[in-house]
């Protein structure tokens, strides 16, 4: 079999000491960037790309799939022990994360959030080696009708992040919904709630939201609460490893993570942060210890984290089938694989194997070494925490004013960061969740260009929204997931469902 | 955060206020939202759903909310707060502000050592003339990686120049 | 790993030379797209080149580049070695989103790079010629759902100008605006919509597969190698191309001027920058002086024109 041939070609070479190098530079590069609040992925690749234009195509190749990988956890390391998520699909990972690291377990957090990296992206690697091809056949049946209805599913979903007050979590939900509509309708080109101003032309950046409300809201709430609170967290109780407990909860989040996150992100407008949605949805309902949803479960964070990653194998289906960038990161990889003389598309298996399997090797490779990087370095970033409180909290302003002037430098950005910093401030203080307030601003105006897609493409035809049978059954289980609860809770179990659900701090 | 709400809601019989103003916010987000999606073109496009409905959606959601936030208000619903000390956060926002303010003229280093000295001093470092020239250097050398090594833009000023 | 860093910044800092002109290039777009990869290609070629010792990009996204060029217009006025990357997408942003500064009030130098735009159906469709789907646009225009960028953007405009060139009423098209080249694609490949509009190169690989079948392209003439008529050719009076031009400071002196223009010449016909070109599969669109002036001048007029007969501008 040829592929196998290719695929095990492509490990050798990467397997050469000077390329485990690269690989190893890379992931740490990729890392320390990452770990920027505000600096995403995309941005990462984007500003380390050139660092791998001076090597050899095999080793450009390797540092490249290590800055990727490593740009994707760096986010996940501040979520957990910072409550600082600097993209939006880390966001649910700092839920149950941080929690867990404030209770000194942030050893095991990390670890899972590393070691469900590592098994999403290898089994979602495989994958997209293997099933490439069929993945993608699936993924363009997916039309704005069957988008339309994933969002439905994945609003309601979410719901359960809301916390312990119906009120305040729709309340959240909507604050973000009102604050996606501003901007430039996609469909008409109309400004919408911009009154004038043209840094609003784009709307509102969701990781500079993301970045006020949880590092800077989190920032003044704490310094608010005064001498109370002890002036270090407790960084270390009990084992800095997972435990045999840990570890068997930790790997079926792993698994479920991975099969929600690799569909979701071969979908042309999937979206990584969905995936991660979906998956912390599932474990909740799934999970043996509801009672520790929202004070630390590790089935929240090792699922979320998987889901991620998987699904950011998932973009390479699209990429390297179709050469079809669906995501900001995904583009610039595609004008780095320009600069290695891949042209993605549809004729690329047949007519690049060598590099196509170069890079799913050097993927697995990054994948790896990302493991050995982070795994030893688990004790380190712990010791963050035992950081006097003045330079923890002034460090981590100092580096998410970073992210967010390295991504915009502009006066107008620092001033929405502020003010909602102060938003989040507010809200924190009246009990209302945050994470919310992101969501609605991400799946907002997902949901609401995809359902006027669709129904300019019928020319105005409701029923077109349930006439396709995918749409349909997205429809059902979301109809589902709403009523189900509802129904438990007349029937007097609804006791464990609200406490399931704690508030953000 | 306190689940034994219902208990209170009995002794505490006066509404809150905060609530009620938050109860307001929400009520003129929502009209904000009216007002200014009332003069977008409803463009004949073939969608029965223009640019102005779901803005209108979350209009009234959000007056439903604010209806909501009022009753609960009325009957206590609404959950204990901790006492806050305001003075660090003047002393954040103050720092936030001063960077957003300098960051254009004195530079990325300048601005955000200051933001570092005065978020310090919100968490009680008050020793500014030994923190702020900390923060700078520090702010220095993270400029020097990032702008330097990793070309992102970030703003120079007179220090940065003696760099460039 | 800070050492490192620190070594090769003093390093670096020290072995550069002074030069009378360190330009500094203004992308109006985030890191990573075309202005940007345009902004960060003049730099490596400029300096490569010994054009200019230490170039310096600056990003400034937002709203089409309105946001960029507004900041260069007033920041930058009068000095000779600032540069701002620019394109086609700009003179339609600026009409949208009624921007106050627009590319009067910057000083334009030469247009660099440029694409055309294609139009596709799915390789299934029944439409084989563009006259198949005109055809299917006059009997009724809501039944042909274009896929595309955002509304008002490139795509959007070709759109309008071929309705306009076959007596179709432009407001009454049916436009589905996507966000990114990848999300439209996908939505074409799956016989979501009708047709499908974007530059070339977005298409090319799928039309050399046989997934997306070309029916036209916007270009002047018969291009080399591609399989498709003009719209010229097929009998409507439709030519666009998608440029990215780089564009000086205002209130520049005629001798400034003409330094920049002479800077820009000698990189458009450098080694390196002919490398970039082909290693991007830019096609060398160069045009400057008073010919860009009036080509820019009818792009101006021919694009408020259609964006007012869509309905997006007033």
């Amino acid at each position: 079999m040829a592929t196998f041939e290719f695929l095990l070609q492509g490990l050798l070479a990467a397997a050469q000491p000077l390329n485990l190098l690269y690989a190893l530079i890379g992931v740490t590069l990729g890392t320390a960037v990452g770990v920027l609040p505000g600096i995403g992925p995309a941005l990462t690749v984007a500003l380390l790309l050139p660092v791998t234009y001076r090597l050899d195509p095999t080793g450009s190749l390797i540092m490249f799939a290590g800055i990727y990988y490593g740009g994707m956890y760096g986010g996940s390391t501040t979520s957990i022990l910072l409550n600082t998520p600097g993209e939006s699909s880390s966001i649910v990972t700092a839920l149950e994360g941080n929690k867990m690291a404030r209770a000194g377990r942030g050893g095991p957090a990390l670890a899972t959030a590393a070691i469900g990296s590592f098994v999403a992206g290898l089994i979602a690697t495989l994958l997209l080696a293997f099933i490439a091809p069929y993945i993608v056949k699936l993924a363009l049946v997916f039309g704005p009708r069957e988008y339309f209805a994933l969002m439905v599913l994945a609003f309601v979903t979410v719901s359960s992040a809301f916390g312990d007050s119906t009120l305040r979590g729709l309340t959240s939900l909507f604050i973000g919904l009102a604050f996606s509509v501003v901007g430039i309708d996609q469909l008409t080109g109309q400004n919408r709630l911009s009154f004038g101003i043209p840094d609003l032309l784009d709307g509102i950046e969701v990781t500079t939201m993301a970045v006020a409300m949880f590092a800077i809201g989190e920032t003044l709430f704490i310094a608010a609460q005064g001498d109370k609170g002890p002036d270090k967290v407790e960084a270390v109780r009990g084992s800095i490893w997972m435990s045999a407990q840990d570890w068997a909860r930790s790997w079926k989040a792993w698994l479920r993570g991975t099969l929600i996150g690799f569909p979701i992100g071969a979908m042309p407008a999937g979206g990584a942060e969905i995936g991660t949605f979906l998956s912390y949805a599932t474990e909740k309902r799934l999970t043996r210890y509801p009672e520790e949803f929202g004070n630390g479960a590790i089935e929240g964070v090792a699922g979320p984290e998987a889901a991620n990653n998987a699904s950011a194998a998932g973009t390479l289906v699209p990429l390297l089938t179709l050469g079809l960038p669906t995501t900001a990161t995904a583009a610039i990889m595609l004008a780095g694989f320009q600069q290695y003389g891949l042209q993605p598309g549809p004729l690329l298996f047949a007519t690049n194997p060598q590099l196509v399997w170069g890079l799913i090797a050097s993927l697995l490779i990054a994948n790896l070494m990302l493991l050995v990087l982070n795994l030893p370095l688990v004790g380190l970033w712990v010791k963050l925490l035992t950081i006097p409180k003045p330079w923890l909290y002034a460090g981590i302003l100092l580096f998410a004013t970073l992210g967010t002037i390295g991504a915009n430098p502009s006066v107008f950005e620092l001033g929405m960061l502020l003010t909602f910093g102060l938003l989040g401030y507010v809200m924190r203080v009246f009990g209302y969740p945050i994470a919310p307030v992101v969501v609605g601003l991400i799946l907002g105006p997902l949901a609401e260009q995809q359902l006027r897609r669709s129904l300019a493409i019928s020319q105005g035809d409701v029923t077109t929204l349930v006439q396709s049978p995918i749409a349909a059954v997205l429809l059902v289980l979301a109809a589902l997931a709403l009523i189900v609860p509802l129904i438990l809770r007349a029937r007097g179990r609804g006791e464990v469902l609200s406490q399931m659900a704690a508030s953000e701090d | 955060m306190s689940r034994d709400n219902n208990k209170t809601s009995t002794e505490q019989r006066r509404p809150d206020r905060a609530a009620l103003a938050i109860a307001a916010a929400l009520a003129a987000i929502a009209a904000v939202i009216f007002l200014d999606v009332s003069r977008l073109r409803e463009m004949a496009g073939y969608s029965q759903v223009g640019p102005a409905t779901v803005p209108n959606w979350i209009a009234f959601a959000l007056i439903g909310l604010a209806i909501w936030t009022v009753v609960e208000a009325f009957r206590g619903d609404f959950p204990e707060r901790e006492k806050q000390q305001f003075g660090p956060v003047v002393w954040i926002v103050a720092g936030l502000a001063a960077q957003m303010l300098l960051l254009t003229t004195a530079g990325f280093s300048i601005a955000t050592g200051i933001l570092f000295a005065l978020t310090a001093a919100g968490f009680g470092k008050r020793k500014l003339w030994m923190t702020i020239p900390v923060g700078i250097v520090l702010c220095l050398v993270i400029w020097l990686i990032f702008a330097g090594l990793l070309q992102l833009s970030l703003p120079a000023g007179p220090l940065e120049h003696l760099f460039l | 790993m800070k050492h490192f860093f620190l070594a090769s910044i003093l390093a670096g800092a020290l072995a550069l030379p002074a030069y009378a002109a360190d330009y500094t290039i203004m992308a109006p777009a985030a890191p990573g797209g075309g202005w940007d990869q345009t902004a960060r290609s003049l730099q490596t070629a400029l300096q490569q080149e010994k054009i200019s010792g230490n170039v310096q990009v600056m990003n400034v996204p937002g709203a089409g580049g309105t946001i960029g060029i507004a900041q260069f217009a007033s920041q930058q006025k009068g000095k000779p070695n600032a540069l701002m990357v620019g394109g086609y997408v700009m003179v339609g942003a600026i009409l949208t989103n009624k921007s106050p500064v627009t590319l009067k009030d910057v000083t334009p130098i030469a247009r660099l790079t440029g694409e055309y735009e294609a139009i596709v159906v799915p390789a299934s469709s029944d439409i084989k010629t563009i006259g198949d789907l005109v055809a299917k646009l006059k009997a009724n225009p809501g039944a042909v759902s274009w896929g595309g960028g955002s509304a008002g953007g490139t795509d959007h405009i070709l759109v309008g100008l071929l309705a306009k060139a076959a007596g179709v009423d432009p407001t009454k098209i049916n436009y589905i605006a996507f966000s990114g080249g990848g999300e439209a694609l996908a939505a074409i490949l799956g016989s979501q919509v009708t047709a499908g509009v974007s530059s070339y190169g977005e298409f090319e690989s799928q039309v050399k597969a046989g997934t997306l079948r070309l029916l036209a392209l916007s270009a002047d003439k018969k291009i080399e190698g591609v399989d498709a008529p003009t719209l010229k050719e097929s009998g409507f009076d439709v030519v666009l191309q998608n440029w990215r031009m780089v564009a000086a400071a205002p209130g520049l002196s005629a001798e400034q001027k003409k330094a920049i223009q002479g800077d820009v010449e000698k990189l458009v016909k450098s080694k390196t920058w002919q490398e970039t070109l082909k290693t991007k599969g830019w096609a060398d669109t160069y045009l400057s002086g008073e010919a860009f002036d009036a080509q820019l001048a009818k792009d101006i007029s021919a694009t408020e024109a259609v964006l007012k007969d869509i309905g997006l501008v007033k």
